[in-house]
């Protein structure tokens, strides 16, 4: 059967080896930020010092978290904007739970794991269930969400956190950053159970084609669900760790971080259409944004100027992507 | 005397993939052309050609209109020169007036960009009345019947006054009395000198209608016969390729145990809220059987099966139609309820809901059938691959490898994954939509090899089948849907085409 042969026959070999690699999707990215990298660090090696290596990591931890989750929304074939608010409600309520509630560290930290993750079902209920679409859901909820910050917090920042809650943030594993180590951690097992669990390869067939994946059996009602739940819950995470690496929460934390976000996750290749995509992919594209803005304020660039680049390296590194793809056929 | 419409070498690919190879055809003013083949044979693409919708310079040959050399870089360049396309698909807008559904893209204006409403009425009801149909031309097209909009459609066509007009399956969606009236406009047409090409399955309409028959088959150009000269079996002969005995099997078994039974099941209408497509449908499947199911289109046969599979046949908001699985009533909610009862169900189109085109072949194999493939989540990687590989090979895939994307396969290819998908969830109650719709006929023999293969084995089949010849070869019984009801059923013995076209349009047969 001219098939089995086939099946059998999958490329092997050094040479076959060096194809697939090329023909990997976070490839093409991975090659501009390893060309940033050498450049910037060309000009000024001080770029490559463990000190601020060790900053970029940490700087890009917390989005990085969130992008974790974005990845399975995209991959999903969803959309979500309300990330940024919940960073700063994370932070706020965490913080507000520990100093006016006397609530136990812990204890307040599953509480907004849980309350994060309410909203997550909250926007996945109205966009599985009413059919709404997932951008307007969480375009409505980024504002709600910042309203109850505000509300809750009169604009004040809450602190001072005790240590036992500051350590998250600040604690250091060797020379990692706890936030870089949970990070690392939760990419760890995101990927796997993306690439090996039914759970994962649901989200990939409902992102691909909603309407097969449905009649195949997979919940859609629920998986949708699920998807935004992740995405409210590590938003909730991020903002308690970033409140607690400032050992202050506040009602303005995480602005701006639900297009960061977005942006690293499609920078990574992970398709806005869904169907496709990687947690690999999403840290290359997170560790690409910062590594972007960390070298600008190595190389002493004018503060006004990075925006204009960061937009422009946007739409570079998936153009470049989207060439190569073309090329090897993908 | 100069063809109104001479196509020549006309060869299209798609990559790899050879559409059509040097086909020629031509027909003369005043001539109704019969083209025939079977699904995939090249006629659509061929037409595509012809109306603009693949452009010139994407396909190689030349399209001559009266002697004159055309390239049309769109569709709109086609109507200008005018040819005129009626799908067997329908395609007005539904929120629309039945007057500008007409009129669309050339109103009739009074200067300035007015529109002239007077005009526009009084030309649609004229339409309405050469189609037959008595209907306010304000109302929306929403409303009607298929095949009302059908006959919508041909009026909005026939008013343009075109010079070639091409029909594809255009009877597929007409009751017996409709088609009739279709038959008077294109003969009242011919006596007018317009040309028209006429594509169909029904042989009694082409040899009726046609004044000479051009066969395509797998993309090339087979013969062209005056229907004078020709019997159907030899035009049959002619698209098929091969004896019809050698290309459909199936040796009926003795029926065993009740599989599924279907008792009142109601159908919401896809477009009114205050309508039923289906009222109170029952049926009975048997092991070992092949149940066809029978409509014109728009009757509800997918719609009918499709509510059963996903639950909706609960949210009717009238009569509680009940669902019993090997004897034992069951509920079912969604999919998955019903995939675990050993219910599959192979949709229509599989792009849109058969496979996912961004898996590869391995992953839309093994989609309905994760579980058991993982333990407790975790998808077992040898298991997977080696349950994809040993349907892949049962069925004779032909792919190069299972890693590839399942859209780098040929139309019969894709549709074996999509096959094999669902035998990987081991149903006994398999529901079959249009199975061979645009494969080519070697992939189709072997799929009703497959089809016979099941039966034998205990799975009950329910068959939905536009195509009369692999429904009549295929079915054990059939089920006839007409008019939102059962028209009636047939057994094998007493099947006859015009049996079932009757019993579709409305005009109960035996009863059920």
């Amino acid at each position: 059967m001219a098939q089995t042969e086939a099946a059998a026959g999958e490329p092997r070999g050094a040479k076959a080896a060096l194809s697939r690699i090329f023909k990997a999707e976070e490839l093409g990215i991975l090659l501009v930020l390893i060309g940033l990298v050498v450049i910037v660090a060309l000009i000024k090696p001080v770029f490559v010092s463990q000190a601020n290596l060790i900053n970029i990591l940490r700087a890009a931890a917390f989005p990085f978290i969130i992008a974790i989750a974005m990845t399975y929304v995209f991959i999903g074939g969803q959309f979500d904007l309300s990330v940024g608010p919940i960073v700063a409600l994370g932070g706020v309520a965490s913080g507000m739970m520990v100093i006016h509630g006397g609530v136990p560290v812990p204890l307040a930290v599953i509480g907004t794991l849980i309350l994060g993750a309410g909203i997550g079902f909250t926007s996945g209920f109205l966009v599985a269930v009413f059919a709404i679409p997932a951008l307007i859901v969480t375009l409505g909820m980024l504002y709600a969400v910042r309203g109850v910050v505000l509300i809750l917090t009169k604009g004040q920042p809450v602190y001072p956190l005790p240590p036992e809650f500051t350590i998250m943030g600040q604690g250091t594993l060797g020379p990692l950053p706890y936030p870089v180590v949970i990070g690392i951690v939760l990419a760890i097992f995101a990927h796997l159970v993306l690439k090996h669990t039914t759970y994962g390869r649901n989200v990939f067939a409902m992102g691909g084609n909603k309407e097969t994946a449905r009649l195949a059996g997979v919940r859609i009602t629920r998986l949708t669900i699920s998807v935004f739940m992740l995405t409210g819950m590590a938003a909730a995470l991020a903002g308690m760790l970033s409140a607690a690496r400032f050992s202050s929460a506040t009602s303005n934390a995480g602005t701006g971080m639900e297009l960061l976000v977005i942006a690293s996750v499609i920078i990574g290749g992970t398709s806005l259409f869904g169907g496709a995509g990687s947690i690999l992919g999403t840290a290359i594209g997170t560790l690409m944004m910062t590594v972007i803005k960390n070298a600008m304020v190595i190389l002493r660039i004018d503060v006004y100027w990075q925006d204009l680049v960061v937009g422009i390296v946007i739409i570079a590194a998936v153009g470049l992507d989207q060439l190569r793809r073309r090329r090897v056929g993908l | 005397m100069t063809p109104a419409l001479q196509m020549t070498n006309v060869t299209k690919r798609y990559g790899a993939v050879v559409a059509l190879e040097d086909v020629s055809l031509d027909v003369r003013p005043g001539e109704i052309l019969g083209l025939c083949g079977e699904n995939g044979a090249g006629k659509s693409t061929l037409m595509k050609c012809l109306s603009g919708s693949i452009y010139a310079r994407d396909f190689d040959g030349e399209i001559a209109l009266g002697g004159e050399v055309v390239r049309f870089g769109s569709t709109l360049e086609a109507e200008r020169a005018g040819i005129e396309m009626i799908y067997q698909e329908v395609s007005l807008h539904l929120d629309l007036s039945i007057a500008e559904n007409i009129y669309l893209g050339r109103m009739p204006t009074r200067g300035a960009g007015l529109i002239d409403w007077p005009a526009v009425y009084r030309g649609a009801r004229e339409a309405l009345a050469m189609v037959g149909l008595e209907l306010n031309p304000r109302a929306t097209v929403r409303g009607l019947s298929t095949s009302q909009q059908q006959m919508i459609a041909i009026a909005r066509s026939v008013i343009r006054g075109p010079k070639i007009l091409v029909l594809d399956e255009p009877t597929s969606a007409l009751t017996a009395t409709e088609a009739d009236k279709l038959f008077k406009i294109l003969h009242n047409l011919r006596d007018r000198g317009v040309a028209c090409i006429y594509i169909s399955h029904k042989m009694d309409e082409v040899f009726a209608l046609c004044d000479r028959i051009t066969v395509l088959r797998d993309g090339r150009f087979v013969a062209t016969h005056k229907v004078a000269d020709v019997a159907t079996d030899q035009v049959i002969a002619d698209m098929v390729g091969r004896q019809l005995d050698a290309l459909y099997v199936h040796n009926a078994p003795m029926p065993g145990r009740e599989l599924l039974r279907l008792e009142d099941i109601d159908v919401r209408h896809p477009t009114r809220a205050d309508r039923l497509l289906v009222e109170g449908a029952s049926l009975t499947l048997r092991a070992g059987e092949i149940v066809g199911l029978f409509g014109l289109v728009g009757a509800g046969r997918s719609e009918l099966m499709s509510a059963v599979f996903d639950g909706s046949y609960r949210q009717t908001g009238r009569r509680q139609g009940r669902v019993f699985v090997r004897g034992d009533e069951v509920v079912i909610r969604s999919p998955a309820d019903a995939i675990n009862h050993q219910i599959a169900m192979l949709t229509e189109d599989r792009k849109v809901s058969g496979f996912v085109g961004t898996m590869n072949i391995t992953r839309n194999i093994t989609l309905a059938a994760l579980n058991r493939v993982a333990r407790g989540g975790v998808i077992d990687g040898g298991a997977e691959r080696s349950l994809a590989h040993d349907l892949a090979t049962r069925l004779s895939l032909k792919a190069a490898g299972l890693r590839a994307s399942v859209l780098s396969l040929s139309g019969g290819n894709q549709q074996k994954v999509v096959l094999s998908k669902w035998l990987a969830s081991e149903p006994q109650i398999l529901i079959l939509d249009e199975p061979t719709r645009g494969i080519d006929v070697g992939a189709k023999a072997e799929i009703y090899r497959l089809m016979s293969e099941l039966a034998n084995k205990g799975l009950g089949i329910i068959l939905i089948s536009s195509e009369m010849p692999e429904l009549l070869a295929m079915s054990d019984r059939v089920v006839v849907l007409g008019e939102g009801r059962v028209q009636g059923t047939f057994d094998r013995a007493e099947i006859t085409q015009d049996k079932l076209l009757q019993a579709a349009s409305g005009q109960p047969g035996v009863a059920a």
